[in-house]
């Protein structure tokens, strides 16, 4: 039954994609001033999207393992487990940021990158959870997953000033497209194409964060079982 | 089609190209990972058993 669900979520999930992309090259129309460079936003602005809510379930995640991990171990794993899947994900979708973003950026201003507020934050933010991943990667002993969950909560320190830094800040980054001065807004058709991806994007994102999820599960298990068998060793 | 949109529609294909490349490499490592747990967590299975045989 599983199985089943999993099965017709990815089909679901494939189907949006496909919707999406129509949406994004066939659907949409051309932007006055940019042309056909504008459709990086249809994969650019969902992947942005999806990456902040990931590092919010990582932060939920490491909170979650701070408050259990003393009386509630089950649980403190199980947030843990979140915890390290949202924060990979979530990294892999900021990667699409940064690597789409410089892709658009050199055709619409002629320049590949430059230390604005709205990208050297995003670029802090994908070091800060990089760093997390090293961490979890390469340290060793009992206290890791605490030390990671403090990195965590800091990392998403990150998000909201991300998020905000084109409003407090003037960048060669455009202005917010929605929720942005009076002037700001799209044309109704993009919009429409946007959402689309962006529902796309955020069940591809579930889906592979579920996946993550559970190869982290199980990855907790056979070390419990690894633990078991080398007690029951030694007793 | 004249240069720059020649040019804007190579750009725009490797933006979409990289996105894809990237997340079904990362889907594609998660499975391999998965498929090596898998084998792992049978052997853990067998030592676990066998300890227990051993120590009942």
């Amino acid at each position: 039954m599983k199985k089943l669900a999993f099965g017709l979520y990815a089909a679901l999930t494939v189907a949006l994609l496909a919707w999406g992309f129509y949406q994004a090259i066939y659907v949409a129309p051309l932007d006055a001033q940019q042309g056909e460079i504008f459709r990086i936003i249809f994969y650019h602005v969902p992947s942005a999207s999806v990456a902040f809510l990931f590092f919010a379930i990582s932060l939920a995640g490491s909170i979650g393992y701070l408050a259990f991990r003393r009386n509630r171990p089950e649980r403190a794993q199980i947030s843990d487990a979140w915890a390290l899947a949202g924060a990979e994900v979530g990294v892999v979708f900021c990667s699409v940021v940064l690597v789409t973003g410089p892709i658009w950026g050199r055709r619409a201003w002629g320049i590949w990158w430059t230390w604005d507020a709205r990208l050297t934050t995003t670029l802090v933010l994908w070091l800060i959870y990089v760093s997390y991943l090293l961490l979890r990667r390469f340290a060793a002993g009992p206290q890791v997953q605490t030390l990671a969950a403090v990195l965590g909560i800091f990392g998403a320190l990150d998000v909201p000033i991300v998020y905000m830094s084109n409003r407090w800040w003037r960048t060669q980054h455009p202005a917010p497209v929605f929720g942005g001065d009076a002037d700001s807004g799209m044309d109704p058709i993009m919009k429409h194409a946007l959402l689309w991806n962006m529902l796309a994007w955020l069940a591809w994102g579930v889906l592979i964060l579920a996946l993550r999820y559970r190869v982290e599960r199980q990855q907790q298990k056979i070390a419990a079982d690894e633990a078991q068998a080398a007690m029951d060793a030694i007793l | 089609m004249d240069a720059r949109a020649v040019l804007d529609h190579q750009f725009l294909v490797a933006a979409y190209a990289l996105t894809w490349a990237i997340q079904l490499g990362y889907l594609a490592w998660l499975g391999l990972r998965w498929r090596a747990q898998k084998r792992e967590a049978a052997r853990s299975g067998r030592v676990l058993r066998n300890s227990t045989v051993a120590n009942p």
